[in-house]
């Protein structure tokens, strides 16, 4: 797997299985939907039918008079949840302050009401008994249509676009502007712009112009969001159980929402269920909302459907682009425009979207313009490097299109033309150290590309086979991060962090705690606190948790080794400079023999009258240096020219991890990303009717890849260390979904001879394009 | 709707449910006997997540009314290991880095289980359908598969 030499370790860098594994594996560990709490009331949701409609009137006596019935909770009431009375979803401009739809719905299947019940089946039938009286309005459902001058509104006009889920994502020093009092959909626009677009196009022997599209798709974690929240009135203590990536930042918006003191109010980010961007909040702020109307607690799990309908899945887009080629390869100048479906409120990526789209190769002329438009669609947030799927299936084919054009190697033109470390992105701004084109050498090395003439000889006249490559990458995010360490008493040492687990964080966590103080994994243990009792931690998405709190932690564990050299060179007469690790003590260097175990260092610092302070490592470092990961993946496939179905029949999947600190988990985040990049290039997209109605809101319709529709993925780490990394660590968590789709268009083409433009590339779409079935 | 009172075996233990009769096996495995490890996903059968053996066989527990089984043998992820001693299974999905998020995994498993009772010596492509109804999108399925495989006897 690994092409360079690594640099050699104890504990980081082995093949470590999850510490949490037993539990999971027995069926032990606790979710959101699993907690259960004395006097719990359950929570259904009343949805809108509608994707753009007035309120008028809503009726919950039938609701109310329902045995087991106990309260109807709807945007009026929310005023009732907040200490200070005031109305959190009045006016909410963004989709975390919307609990309801306030007296507009804008979009189909946005929440209007809850109905608490004693029961589960209490609540269901109580939801079926409200009654909504709606006055349908013009919905706005084609995001092109959408940003002319004379479109309907989406919706009434809003502020403050809240920029919290891309920011989870990624650091970047552009913004997109919002537009000056929102009069059209165009929630925000950006541009970048390097050189001379004419003379770049002038001196292109090809300009290719061409325009791509991407779904709508969901995250497809397979844990729904769920949340327990509890509210005793007598204390005013509010305690939340929920699904979410980013317990903190839970607490924070519920603070803010309810104007809760930070003294009353504990969040436990429970064992998640998945989240790949999707868990921040949605289903947090409701269930609270609710048990703080009720005083009780109450649960609240989304239904598969109200998931697909009214969770915050990843916007469709649509990507125009024109781009120049000499015939030596190079590449002369790049036009774009990128332009996201937001849904009913702001939160697309655009800002990220529309600087990477531009920043993968050395374009010398270029222009670029991203867009964020309103529509009547379902709100979006986060998924895997949001945005970057999108573009990268533009890009990606654009760079194939023009390479074949001049007849060129794709891995050749894209080798010639890749960013290298300290190259600026459109905004200007150097790259750090980057693994672009080690990446690239590596798939232009795997035996898929390699073996790709001999794959295409096996095409029948009805089965033909293309192999495709697609190269990405996502800078990934930042944020502070802070670690506490402490020595127990039988020598082994605890580590605590406020950061969710989502990606085998805390399996790393310890064997970089290992690493330091030198003794086995078995030794360490990580614990993920609550919001009352870890440190801040910041919310886990934008590849950052490694590199960030992994740092803290190897921060956290060399002070706690000084402290420890520090007491046993006081107790054993030496100088702190000269004692180092053994078999878990600490000795004097030389003299092996003058030593105490951690297990004596901890009786001695917290016995009676002990004269030293107990041994507690604290790590806290500040956001500085993003640890890019890039991507390159190999697809194999054969298609049916009868049916248009895709077989994939070979992956790779490599990507620069910088260094994998475990290796196991490091190929986990390429394999599971690349299984969301497969389903986004072949089946996943929401479906809408013309009325804007999701017509596919399960999961048989939204189709994800089976084991039986994945292909074995051969998973190739290069390590192009970082600066900023602990050991050398890049982000990897992202990186891994962002070319697979555009693999599989370019395996087409290669395969087919033309071009699917539209994603992902269904049966349908795949008969189109060979012009099988009529327009 | 009025309560009925079945027998179910469950994990080799008996058990005397009181419920209302249109609940499904899930809910009453997850909410009577406090067995949460089966989990719901979808409620629709399409994710897997609730996967229960019953008399053997891979049953969708939120599409199955509870009192249909009575008299049935339901095992679930739970009854697996043998006392402390884990299924091989079990041990395997951990050793080979298959368990990530772990919401799929126990009805992951118990479809390995199902899969391997019918085909000892399965192969890739056999334990990809064997585990076909099941969702997982952490993994990829690669390390599932490679887990399940590891398992298998070889082929005679």
């Amino acid at each position: 797997m690994t092409t360079i030499e690594r640099p050699r370790y104890n504990a980081v860098g082995e093949r470590e299985p999850r510490v949490e594994g037993l539990h999971k594996v027995t069926g032990r560990t606790v979710y959101a939907a699993d907690v259960q709490l004395p006097g719990m009331l359950h929570a259904r949701l009343v949805l809108s039918p509608h994707p753009h409609a007035r309120i008028t009137a809503l009726h919950a006596d039938a609701a109310l008079a329902h045995p087991g019935v106990v309260a109807v909770v709807t945007a009026d009431d929310l005023a009732r949840a907040s200490r200070d009375g005031s109305n959190p979803a009045r006016g909410a401009s963004n989709r975390a302050d919307a609990l309801f739809a306030d007296r507009e719905a804008v979009f189909a299947g946005q929440p209007v009401a809850a109905v608490l019940g004693e029961s589960y089946a209490d609540a269901e039938e109580g939801a079926e008994l409200v009654r909504v009286e709606y006055e349908v309005l013009p919905a706005v459902l084609d995001v092109e249509a959408a940003m002319e001058p004379d479109s309907p509104l989406a919706r009434s006009p809003v502020s403050d676009i809240d920029h919290t889920e891309e920011d989870a994502h990624v650091t970047i020093d552009v913004r997109s502007e919002e537009a000056e009092g929102r009069a059209t959909n165009i929630a925000s626009h950006l541009s970048f712009e390097r050189g001379d677009l004419d003379e770049g196009f002038s001196r292109a022997d090809l300009v290719v112009e061409q325009s791509y599209r991407a779904a709508l798709v969901h995250q497809g974690y397979i844990e729904p969001h769920a949340t327990v929240a509890s509210y005793d009135p007598a204390t005013g203590d509010v305690a939340v159980w929920t699904s979410t990536q980013g317990q903190f930042h839970v607490r924070d918006t519920l603070m803010r929402l309810f104007k809760l003191p930070e003294t009353k109010l504990r969040v436990v980010g429970c064992e998640l269920g998945g989240g790949f961007g999707g868990k921040m909040i949605q289903s947090a702020t409701i269930a609270t909302a609710c048990a703080l109307v009720a005083g009780r607690p109450v649960k609240l799990v989304f239904t598969r459907r109200e998931d697909l309908l009214a969770a915050t899945p990843t916007p469709g887009s649509v990507v125009r682009l024109r781009s120049g080629i000499t015939s030596e390869g190079d590449l002369t100048a790049l036009e774009a425009t990128v332009i996201y479906d937001a849904g009913a409120f702001p939160g697309a990526p655009v800002a990220a979207g529309t600087l990477l789209i531009s920043s993968f190769y050395r374009w010398p002329h270029l222009r670029t313009d991203g867009y964020e438009v309103l529509t009547n669609h379902v709100s979006v947030g986060a998924i895997r490097a949001p945005g970057i799927h999108n573009i990268t299936h533009a890009i990606e084919q654009q760079v194939d299109a023009m390479a074949l054009g001049v007849g060129l190697d794709p891995a050749a033109v894209r080798l010639r033309n890749a960013v290298r470390t300290g190259d600026e992105m459109a905004s200007g701004k150097p790259f750090p150290s980057i693994g672009m084109v080690e990446t690239i050498e590596a798939a232009a090395r795997h035996p898929i590309w390699t073996g790709r003439e001999a794959a295409r000889a096996r095409s029948t006249e009805t089965t033909r086979v293309g192999v495709g490559l697609a190269v990405s990458g996502w800078l990934g995010g930042l944020q502070p991060a802070t670690c506490e360490l402490m020595l127990n008493s039988d020598g082994t040492v605890n580590a605590v962090v406020g950061v969710m687990d989502i990606s085998g964080v805390n399996t790393s966590f310890a064997q970089i705690v290992a690493e330091e103080l030198a003794i086995p994994v078995e030794r360490v243990s990580v614990s993920t606190g609550d919001t009352r009792t870890a440190p801040y931690a910041g919310i886990a998405a934008g590849s950052k948790t490694t590199i960030t709190m992994g740092r803290a932690v190897r921060e956290a564990a060399v002070d706690l080794r000084e402290q420890m050299f520090s007491i046993a060179a006081d107790q054993l007469e030496a100088n702190p400079t000269d004692m180092v690790l053994g078999e878990g003590e600490v000795q004097v260097a030389g003299s092996p023999d003058r030593s105490l175990t951690f297990r004596r260092l901890a009786a001695i610092t917290t016995g009676f009258g002990s004269l030293y302070t107990p041994i507690v490592g604290k790590g806290a470092i500040s956001a500085r240096v993003q640890a890019p990961g890039f991507t390159a993946q190999l697809a194999e496939l054969e298609v049916d020219t009868v049916s248009g179905n895709v077989t994939l029949t070979g992956w790779a999947t490599v990507q620069d991890a910088g260094y994998a600190i475990n290796p196991l988990s490091v190929e986990g985040q390429m394999e599971g990303g690349t299984g969301m990049g497969i389903g986004i290039g072949l089946s996943e997209e929401y479906l809408y009717d013309d009325e804007g109605r999701l017509r596919n809101a399960g999961l048989l319709d939204y189709r994800m890849p089976t084991a039986a529709d994945t292909p074995d993925i051969d998973s190739v780490i290069v390590e192009v260390p970082s600066e900023e990394g602990p050991y050398g660590a890049r982000g990897v968590g992202e990186p891994s979904i962002t070319a697979g789709g555009a693999a599989i268009a370019n395996a087409l083409h290669d395969a087919l001879g033309v071009r699917l433009t539209e994603m992902p590339a269904t049966p349908e779409r795949v008969l189109r394009a060979l012009g099988r079935v009529a327009d | 709707m009025a309560r009925q009172t079945h027998r179910l075996d469950v994990n080799g233990r008996s058990h005397e449910i009181h419920a209302e009769p249109n609940r499904t096996l899930l809910e009453v495995v997850r909410d009577e006997l406090r067995l949460t490890g089966a989990k719901e996903g979808c409620g629709t059968g399409d994710c897997g997540a609730c996967t229960l053996l019953v008399d053997g066989r891979v049953v969708t527990s939120c599409l199955m009314l509870w009192p249909e089984a009575e008299g049935r043998e339901v095992r679930t992820i739970e009854g697996l290991a043998d006392g402390g001693e884990l299924h091989p299974l079990q041990r395997a999905f951990v050793e080979h880095g298959a368990v990530q998020c772990g919401f799929c995994i126990p009805g992951m498993i118990l479809a390995g289980v199902a899969t391997l009772e019918r085909v000892p010596s399965a192969t890739r492509a056999e334990i990809r359908d064997g585990i076909a109804g099941n969702l997982c999108r952490c993994t990829g399925y690669q390390k599932i598969v490679d887990a399940i495989e590891s398992v298998a006897e070889a082929p005679a």
